[in-house]
Formats: structure tokens, C-alpha cells, sequence
């Protein structure tokens, strides 16, 4: 977490010194929907071992940024680079390069026709072509690694929400993806299943995950980021050290959103 | 509200808020509302069993022809005149009018019971018995008055030999269930090649390329917009023989049946990929599956519980169409339900030949609304937000 600890003045990391270690570049990026323009040129950059916690009121664009890293929405202007491949290129393989970012949206979306074995199976098999044994290993780990080991033959449905989240996690992790994006994962979760979300992640972070999280939990962004990013109204307005942000918040919006939310 | 202004040391906290209880108008409960409920019950079943009964003792006494059917032309001359007049002098027997007297008569006091004491019956069962016998005894009352009535009356006695006429099925037995193979053959043949054509249009329907959905909407559209008997007529007598094909019309109609059911099909299961959730198509696509992968193994799946419902009504509407197929005329061994009927009609002149295949019908169907119900209840109950129907 600490390995790029050397202090960056806020709002400049995505000009970095253009070396090729970065995961993910985002570049002039604009976002429209019809008429309504929802990103307004954001540059990023993430490093591989980074945990990335973007906040924001709602309609800022934050989860659009989210969804535009793996081009479930496809940025209307600018650029997305994922070790070293512009997403954005037409000619760029998407499926196999969505294989090395998992997604974990707020609404779980496990496929509650399969159990959840099958959950985490099913893209192992059909995308990664592995084999029935290997498949069931590393879903068995990592349902594990999630404390979900018994829940293997369960359907989605008779899971609490904590649960399905964590396995939502699982499935993705599964792929052993070296990116993982997280959009406001705790948000449609009854309060007291929220903390065995976040300690997945905080655990997943800590093991040196590079991770892209947009959430409202501000006790995980000031523990758990390397970097936070605020946003509002399509736009990056600060980005800095988590702990430096909430203690000296540079921007007077940062300021009043921060102690709305504290 | 004066009251509460000059007293206060006499209100109690409730009073203070609610002000005085209005006057209790109850009124003493009314007794027996089970009672007025099996009154009810009892003229309609009074009414069905009476004739039921005494249609049975005619049919097996046998008492010889009776003058006013031997007036009517109901006659040693006429094909199944014992069976047609047994049922008349049934209706019109002096048991019968006992009958309908007794059913009235409970059937009135059900009425007037149930109207009079439903509102001071003390809890809403009650009350709902009470209404119930009531809405009973309505019926019997109706339909015996009718009954009566009609079988009193002259026409009744051409009625009767239109369309009562049982004996004019004797021997057909086997046509009928003929006839009942082959309109299942149609309509399963028409849905098993529908559901392929429906699905695969519905894929096509949904494409992001106006290019791929343009001919699919085009189908969908045009056998949606022309009349089934057109397009039986069409193929049979114009397109395929125009091609240089010479099909049987059993399979011409098949095809057709099966090509029209593609386009409601198609429809259905837009409709039921349209409501799986968004998220499901991001989360596949997100785990590196192709759209077709993420269709294939996440959304169709989901979405084929989703439209059994309404395909099996599809399937239903589908069952009574195939009697359409009478307009290319089959040959005889491939006669569906309708035309058995028609063809015993004009063999026969008796529109028994209806009758009896509107019950043909109705034992395909039924059970299959039935079923239909069934499976809804059961999505709708819960195992769809539980995931899985294991």
C-alpha cells in the first residue's frame, strides 16, 4: 500500500513522468448520455498495488468513471489504458482484457439460476477453458478466502446480502484478474452486513491489489486508499492522500461534502 | 368540543384527543349466515341433480314417443328420435316442474335471507356467507326460470333436434379422437417450430444493428398483421405451388402454423429477455464473456422460466387456430377436431357434431389453462426472487 509513498501534490497525479509502470491511464475522458454530459475530461492514473477510492456526491459521474475502466459504458472522448492497451482502440481484444479486471457492482448481480459454485465456475469454463477440476479448486479457494466455503451449493437467493456480495467478490477474484473494480459495493446492504464486505477488501487491498473503489464509506477510503479522488459534476475537483484530503480538504465543495458525510 | 372546554377535570386522556365515541347503531347480530349460505347451495344443487336424475330415469325407462314429438317430426323417421324426445319429456315431466318449483322456491328464500341479515352479521365471514347464499340463490333461480321456460316452449323442440341430438355421434368415437391427434400433432408441430423461429428472431430483434433487426421486425410485422386463414390459403394454394412444391395440406399447415407462432413467439421472448435485469448482461460481460456467451449462458436461461407462462398461452390460442386449417381442405385421415365436426355436420345435418367438439376442445385446453395457472402462481410465489426453481 505504502510503495509509492512519496508525496504528490494533489490534483497532478495523472501527469505522471509518462513511465509505462502504470495499470491504468485514463486520458481526456468524456462521457455523454444524449445530451447530458456526465464526465467532463478525467485523467487518471493507477499503479499496480494502489487502491484508488473515489467519492463524490450522486450524478457526479464517479461510477461511470468505474464502468468506463472495463468499457461497460464506452467512453464518447478520450482514452482508457490497461497494461499498456488502449481499451478505447476498436482493435483491442475487450473480452480477454475484461478477464484480467474484475467488477463488483452494488446490486450483486449473481446469476440466481446457478448455485454458487456455478456462479464462479461458469466464466472459468467458458472464457478461461479451464477443466472441471481446476475450475472447482479455485472457486473452492476463493470462496474460502471469503469465508463462504460451505454456501459452495447454495442458490444466490438464500444468501443474506452480505453474503451475495462476497461472493460476487469471489466470482471475480476467481479469474485472478490483476485489477479489481468495486461500484458502491456496500451501498445496497442492510448496515450490519456491511462490514464483512469492507474487511474483504480491506484484506484483498492489503495482500497488494490494485483496486479502483467508488463508495460512500468514508472509514474505508481514509484507512484503506492510497489515493482518494473527488468528483463533482463530471469532474476531478481534488485528489490527494486520503488522510490529507479529510484533514485539509483544498476545495471549498470537498469541504462541504466532507462534512456533510462525516 | 365544548364539552372538553368546560370540563377538563372530567376528560381522560383518550377523550381529550378523540372527542366523544360516536353512538353504537350495531343492532342485535343476525343468526344462521351458514345456513342462508347452504340454501343457496342447495337450490342450485337441488336444480342440477333434479335433472340430472330424471334425465337418467327417461333415458333408461324409455317411455314410448310422446305426441307432441311425433308432431314436431321427432319420429320413427328421424336418426336418433328416441334420445331426442327422452331428453324433452324429461324437461317437461311433472317431476321436473317439482324441480324447478323447489329450486325457486330455496332459491328465493336464499335471496331474501341473505339480503335482509348480511349487514348485521358480526365478523366480515359471516356477512360474506350470507351475501354468498344470496348471489346462489340468484343463479338457481335464473336458470331454472329459464330452463323452464325454454324447454316449455315450442322452439325448444327444434332446439332440441338441432343440436341435443346424441345418437347422431354413435360410431364416431374414433373420429373424434382422430381428429383430436391430429390437432395436437398441428399445434405442437406449429409450437416446437415456433419457439425456434421465436427465438432466434427475438435475438435478432434485439441486435444494437438496425441492419440485423430491420428483416426480423419485417417478419414479426407482416404475420402479425395478415390473418392466419390468409396465410394458410396463401402458401398452400399460391406460394408453395407457385415454388414448384406440392405439400400435403396437413403439412403446409404445419409449416405455416409454425411460421405465424414464430412471430408471436418472438415477441414473447423479447419481452422476457427485455426484463432480466441489466446488471445480469454486466456482470457476464464483465467476467470476459462474449454477448452471445452472456445470452446464452445468463440471459435465456432466466428469461425461459420468465415466458413459459405466457408461451403456454400462446400454446393454448395456438390449439384453437388449427381448426383453421379446414380452409385447404384435408383429406379424410387428416382431419383435425374442427373438421370431424364439420364433415359429420354435413353427413348428418346435426349441429350435435358441434357440440360434441367444443367438449373435444375444452378437454385439450382446460387442463392446459390449468396448468398455465399453476406455473404462474408458482413463479409469482417467490422462487423467481429466490433464485432458482430447484
Amino acid at each position: 500500500m505504502q510503495a509509492n509513498g512519496q508525496d504528490k501534490p494533489n490534483g497532478h497525479v495523472g501527469a505522471r513522468d509518462g513511465s509505462d509502470e502504470a495499470l491504468v491511464r485514463i486520458e481526456g475522458l468524456h462521457k455523454w448520455f444524449g445530451n447530458h454530459h456526465v464526465l467532463k475530461g478525467i485523467d487518471v492514473t493507477l499503479d499496480p498495488g494502489e487502491v484508488q477510492v473515489v467519492i463524490g456526491p450522486s450524478g457526479s459521474g464517479k461510477s461511470t468513471l468505474l464502468r468506463c475502466v472495463n468499457l461497460l459504458e464506452i467512453p464518447s472522448e478520450g482514452h482508457v489504458w490497461f497494461r499498456g492497451s488502449d481499451l478505447t482502440d476498436i482493435r483491442t481484444d475487450l473480452n480477454r482484457m475484461r478477464t484480467h479486471m474484475g467488477i463488483v457492482f452494488q446490486s450483486f448481480n449473481l446469476f440466481p439460476h446457478k448455485t454458487v459454485m456455478k456462479n464462479i465456475t461458469l466464466a472459468l469454463h467458458k472464457v478461461l477453458g479451464l477443466g472441471d477440476e481446476e475450475a472447482r479448486s479455485r472457486a473452492v479457494e476463493q470462496l474460502e478466502h471469503v469465508g463462504l466455503g460451505q454456501k459452495a451449493d447454495a442458490y444466490p437467493g438464500q444468501l443474506s446480502g452480505g453474503q451475495q456480495q462476497r461472493v460476487a467478490i469471489a466470482r471475480a477474484l476467481a479469474m485472478e484478474p490483476t485489477l479489481m473494480l468495486f461500484d458502491e459495493v456496500t451501498s445496497a446492504l442492510d448496515p450490519e452486513l456491511v462490514g464483512e464486505v469492507l474487511e474483504v477488501m480491506q484484506e484483498l487491498a492489503e495482500g497488494g491489489m490494485t483496486m479502483m473503489v467508488v463508495t460512500h464509506e468514508m472509514g474505508f477510503a481514509r484507512e484503506v486508499g492510497t489515493w482518494l479522488l473527488f468528483m463533482e459534476d463530471g469532474v476531478v475537483l481534488e485528489r490527494g492522500k486520503p488522510k490529507e484530503i479529510f484533514a485539509n480538504p483544498q476545495h471549498e465543495r470537498t469541504k462541504t461534502f466532507l462534512s456533510a458525510v462525516l | 368540543m365544548a364539552i372538553s372546554a368546560t370540563r377538563p377535570e372530567e376528560q381522560s386522556v383518550g377523550s381529550a384527543i378523540t372527542g366523544e365515541a360516536p353512538p353504537d347503531v350495531r343492532g342485535p347480530t343476525a343468526p344462521f349466515p351458514r345456513a342462508i349460505f347452504l340454501l343457496g347451495l342447495a337450490s342450485l344443487l337441488v336444480l342440477a341433480i333434479g335433472t340430472v336424475a330424471i334425465q337418467i330415469d327417461y333415458a333408461v325407462v324409455a317411455p314410448p314417443l310422446s305426441q307432441e314429438c311425433i308432431n314436431a317430426g321427432i319420429d320413427a323417421d328421424f336418426t336418433g328420435h328416441a334420445g331426442v324426445c327422452h331428453i324433452i319429456q324429461g324437461l317437461r315431466a311433472t317431476e321436473m316442474k317439482v324441480v324447478f318449483i323447489l329450486t325457486i322456491v330455496l332459491g328465493l328464500a336464499a335471496i331474501v335471507l341473505g339480503f335482509s341479515t348480511y349487514r348485521k352479521m358480526d365478523t366480515r365471514r359471516k356477512r360474506d356467507n350470507a351475501y354468498d347464499g344470496a348471489i346462489l340463490g340468484i343463479q338457481a333461480v335464473l336458470v331454472a326460470a329459464f330452463v323452464w321456460w325454454f324447454s316449455a316452449s315450442q322452439q325448444f323442440l327444434t332446439f332440441a333436434k338441432l343440436d341435443l341430438n346424441f345418437a347422431v355421434l354413435a360410431g364416431h368415437v374414433d373420429d373424434f379422437l382422430r381428429g383430436a391427434k391430429n390437432t395436437l400433432v398441428l399445434a405442437f408441430g406449429g409450437e416446437a417450430g415456433g419457439i425456434v423461429i421465436g427465438l432466434v428472431l427475438s435475438l435478432m430483434v434485439l441486435s444494437s444493428r438496425r441492419v440485423v433487426r430491420a428483416p426480423a421486425r419485417t417478419y414479426i410485422n407482416f404475420f402479425r398483421g395478415t390473418p392466419l386463414i390468409w396465410q394458410l390459403s396463401f402458401a398452400y394454394f399460391g406460394l408453395f405451388l407457385g415454388l414448384g412444391w406440392n405439400p400435403s395440406p396437413f403439412l403446409a399447415a404445419a409449416i405455416v402454423l409454425a411460421v405465424n407462432t414464430g412471430a408471436y413467439s418472438a415477441e414473447v421472448f423479447r419481452a422476457g429477455i427485455q426484463s432480466i435485469e441489466r446488471g445480469q448482461v454486466e456482470a457476464a460481460r464483465g467476467l470476459g464473456m462474449t454477448y452471445l456467451q452472456s445470452m446464452r449462458y445468463v440471459v435465456v436461461p432466466q428469461a425461459i422460466r420468465r415466458v413459459i407462462p405466457p408461451l403456454m398461452n400462446e400454446f393454448v390460442i395456438l390449439i384453437k387456430d388449427t381448426s383453421l386449417v379446414i380452409v385447404l381442405g384435408l383429406a379424410a385421415s387428416q382431419f383435425e377436431l374442427y373438421s370431424t365436426s364439420q364433415d359429420l355436420y354435413s353427413s348428418t345435418f346435426s349441429a350435435t357434431a358441434f357440440v360434441a367438439v367444443a367438449l373435444g376442445y375444452l378437454a385439450v385446453t382446460l387442463p392446459l389453462i390449468a396448468l398455465v395457472n399453476y406455473v404462474e402462481r408458482r413463479l409469482r410465489s417467490g422462487l423467481v426472487g429466490a433464485g432458482g426453481v430447484h
